[in-house]
């Protein structure tokens, strides 16, 4: 089982995977892709990889707009595809607004997604829809559900909701449990398999309308503030910016394309629109009182 | 008390239904037990398989303590696995506490295993609670021979033991139905068998209470057939019986004409004897008839011989009165019968004692009485020598009478004696001599008389007839 311990801090990590990037780095630098490989878009478990017929037409709708093959690179976790990110493997990455924090000085924005009219969503405490409690310090000693370390709202949100609390996930909760999928933070508190779990708002949204009846046997606890949504981000010196950008602008026009309006439809989303990093800065904060407290 | 015994139109459907009942239960008893056999091989192997994929895939998080791995496997294989319909399946660490359960709500991780739960867990691999309809499968798991814990499963087994009830009710249905249907088969089969017994029995029972009939042309069977040989058989020996029977008959009529011919030999000697006297008297008339004394004494003479022929013609012709013109028995028939036996006691000259003690008549048909007793004086006459002594004596009212004849012979034979005591004589019997007897046998019998033979007061035979009548108002008490 994986858990965030103490011992390795948002810092420590991203200093190991700073390492890790530049090692990677000069290997590739020694082995320069051909121009025409195909363009490389990480994706993590923020929602719905599981869908093969999404995957299929995103990769299709890249491939055309791009003009040139598109390969989808997906991992278990946050935390390797953002180790792919900024060791510059990939030419753009679908990555939570946590990573990118964490590594704002090596990777730069492409676009963030719209969803709802804003670029912004809401990190959710959730519970089995039968429990009674009021608020998130009903659920002290809990066996609680985090989606990934590496996640914003999935995991970050609480941490520093605790924080604020003058508390840790470690001491609060009874223990927690990563389940790398925000789907199967609901699975898991639908199924009484633990008593609470830290969601991102969107992706409870979505499956309220894909699947009823599981989102029905969870219900919201608590909502956090809106916060910049997970963004696409290309690495800040890639080895041919022109790549990045070609995926970048195939993303911020996929709303005036039907094949990507199509796309759009089964995320639930509006579009993908351009924005500063100053996006990310509630999330930095809340990194900031996390490591303090720690 | 006689106990009841059924017809085998009825025993034989009952033991067909019995056999089938039998083989029905035996039949039942191994495809089930097979049944539970298959049954019980095929969950074993088919649990087999599902603990083994599930080993596999949750082994390496089971050895992290990985709940929701091993979670995700447990509630993934449930699908996977339509097939054993798994109820509840739990993975537990070394120290015997739940990793995760397939419902974690009644089984929580970290939890120990609940007591009720570890209960019901095997000693061995499996074990099959038929009564909740459930089996129980237990897995440990260990990495190089160490033990990382173990997985328990609770499948649900209602569906083999539906299946078990459906084929016992199949076997139900189906046993009941070919009992019914063979014991039905059964039934018409031996009907249909003894149909020719049951009419060759009907006919051989009427036939011992009244006349027995021939079987008719249009219930004969097929020829050829067993049930054919059988009714021509009973149908000769009806037409042989009745042969024989008319034979009788013809044999006791001529009997009877045979012993009329001889007491008309005699009433001929009877009246030829008064007819010289009366013819003498007729020419005492002719020629003394001016006389008065002559003509009355000569006319009392002729009345005397004449009315001496008209009792003997009377006797004879009573003896002789169709069968139509039946009337009870009365004291003038015994007179009768001393009338039609005078001549022959005459002619051996033999003494005869007459007591005619009858006061009344009797309710019995005359004319068998007379002939019974007739041809016993006969024979008492022909046995005793001549010169010999014989008596009759009859007493009675309307209710009994009582009739001996006692002669002086020496004594009837065995065979004759026989003949006259054994009731229901039957046929004639084809010796000489003995239709006489056998006639009286079958007076007696017709009358319902009795015979008693003894010693007579001359030494010969003394034969005594019994009869007796109920009068009306008994018959009625007889019948209440």
């Amino acid at each position: 089982m994986r858990k965030t311990s103490p011992s390795l801090t948002p810092n420590v990590r991203r200093r190991f995977l700073a390492g890790l990037g530049a090692s990677v780095g000069l290997l590739a630098s020694r082995h320069a892709r051909a121009a025409d490989a195909p363009l490389r878009l990480g994706l993590t478990p923020v929602f719905l990889i599981n869908d093969l017929q999404l995957l299929s037409q995103l990769k299709s709708y890249l491939t055309r707009a791009c003009g040139r093959p598109v390969e989808l690179v997906m991992r278990r976790t946050y935390q390797e595809i953002t180790a792919l990110l900024v060791s510059q493997r990939l030419d753009a990455a679908w990555i939570c607004g946590f990573p990118y924090v964490q590594y704002e000085d090596r990777l730069r924005l492409l676009a963030v997604p719209v969803w709802r009219r804003q670029t912004l969503y809401q990190s959710y405490l959730i519970v089995p829809a039968g429990r009674r409690a009021e608020g998130p310090l009903d659920l002290k000693g809990d066996l609680h559900a985090f989606s990934d370390p590496d996640s914003n709202s999935g995991c970050l949100v609480t941490r520093a909701l605790l924080a604020e609390q003058g508390t840790t996930a470690e001491r609060f909760f009874r223990k927690t449990i990563f389940t790398y999928g925000h789907r199967n933070v609901i699975r898991a508190v639908a199924a009484g398999l633990t008593q609470s779990g830290s969601v991102d708002g969107y992706v409870l949204e979505v499956i309220r309308e894909a699947e009823p009846t599981l989102a029905g046997e969870v219900r919201v606890l608590w909502r956090s503030e809106w916060l910049g949504f997970p963004p696409i981000a290309a690495p800040r010196e890639p080895l041919s910016p022109e790549r990045s950008d070609l995926l970048g602008d195939a993303l911020l026009a996929m709303h005036d394309d039907p094949e990507g309006r199509q796309v759009l439809a089964t995320l639930r989303l509006d579009g993908f629109a351009s924005r500063p990093g100053s996006l990310y800065e509630p999330i930095a904060a809340k990194v900031a009182l996390v490591e303090r407290r720690a | 008390m006689r106990r009841f015994r059924p017809p085998i139109t009825v025993t034989v459907p009952m033991l067909v239904a019995g056999l089938m009942v039998v083989v029905g239960l035996v039949v039942s008893e191994r495809v089930m037990s097979r049944l539970v056999e298959s049954q019980e091989r095929n969950l074993a192997q088919l649990s087999e398989a599902y603990l083994d994929g599930l080993s596999a895939s949750i082994q390496p998080h089971m050895m992290r303590g990985d709940i929701w791995e091993v979670f995700d496997a447990l509630d993934r294989s449930r699908d996977l696995y339509q097939g054993l319909q798994p109820i509840e399946t739990v993975a537990v660490d070394g120290n015997g506490l739940v990793i995760a359960a397939s419902d974690p709500r009644l089984m929580p991780s970290r939890a120990p295993l609940p007591e009720d739960f570890r209960a019901r867990l095997p000693d061995g691999a499996f074990a099959i609670d038929p009564d909740a309809g459930r089996a129980y499968l237990r897995r440990p798991l260990d990495y190089h021979g160490t033990p990382v814990g173990a997985l328990h499963a609770v499948v649900d087994i209602g569906y083999l033991l539906q299946e078990r009830r459906d084929v016992v009710t199949t076997l139900i249905v189906t046993n009941a139905a070919l009992t019914i249907a063979l014991a039905a088969i059964g039934y018409l089969a031996v009907r249909r068998m003894v149909q020719p017994t049951r009419v060759l029995t009907e006919h051989l029972t009427s036939g011992a209470t009244g006349r027995a009939e021939p079987i008719p042309e249009a219930k004969m069977p097929a020829p050829g057939s067993e049930a054919h040989r059988l009714y021509a058989a009973y149908n000769a020996l009806v037409l042989a019986e009745r042969e024989r029977e008319s034979l009788s008959r013809s044999l006791a009529e001529e009997e009877r004409l045979a012993s009329l011919g001889r007491l008309t030999a005699g009433m001929a000697h009877e009246i030829n004897n008064p007819l010289g006297g009366l013819f003498n008297a007729l020419a005492t008339l002719k020629r003394h008839g001016s006389s008065r004394s002559v003509r009355e004494t000569t006319l009392d003479l002729l009345e005397r011989g004449l009315v001496g022929i008209r009792d003997v013609v009377a006797a004879a012709l009573e003896s002789y009165r169709p069968k139509h013109a039946e009337r009870p028995f009365g004291p003038n028939d015994l007179e009768d019968i001393r009338v039609l036996v005078g001549p022959e006691v005459r002619r051996r000259r033999l003494a005869l004692d007459w007591s005619n003690g009858l006061r009344e008549s009797i309710a019995l048909s005359s004319a068998p009485l007379r002939q019974a007793v007739l041809n016993l004086l006969l024979n008492a006459c022909a046995a005793t020598p001549e010169g010999g002594r014989l008596a009759v004596s009859a007493v009675g009212d309307g209710r009994a009478i009582s009739i001996e004849i006692a002669d002086g012979g020496s004594g009837l034979s065995a065979e004759a004696a026989k003949v006259l005591t054994t009731a229901k004589a039957g046929l004639a019997p084809s010796a000489e001599g003995g239709l006489g007897l056998w006639m009286v046998r079958s007076a007696l019998d017709e009358l319902g008389g009795e015979v008693a033979l003894a010693r007579s007061c001359f030494g010969g035979t003394l034969v005594r007839l019994s009869f007796a009548v109920a009068l009306e108002a008994e018959r009625v008490d007889a019948v209440a």
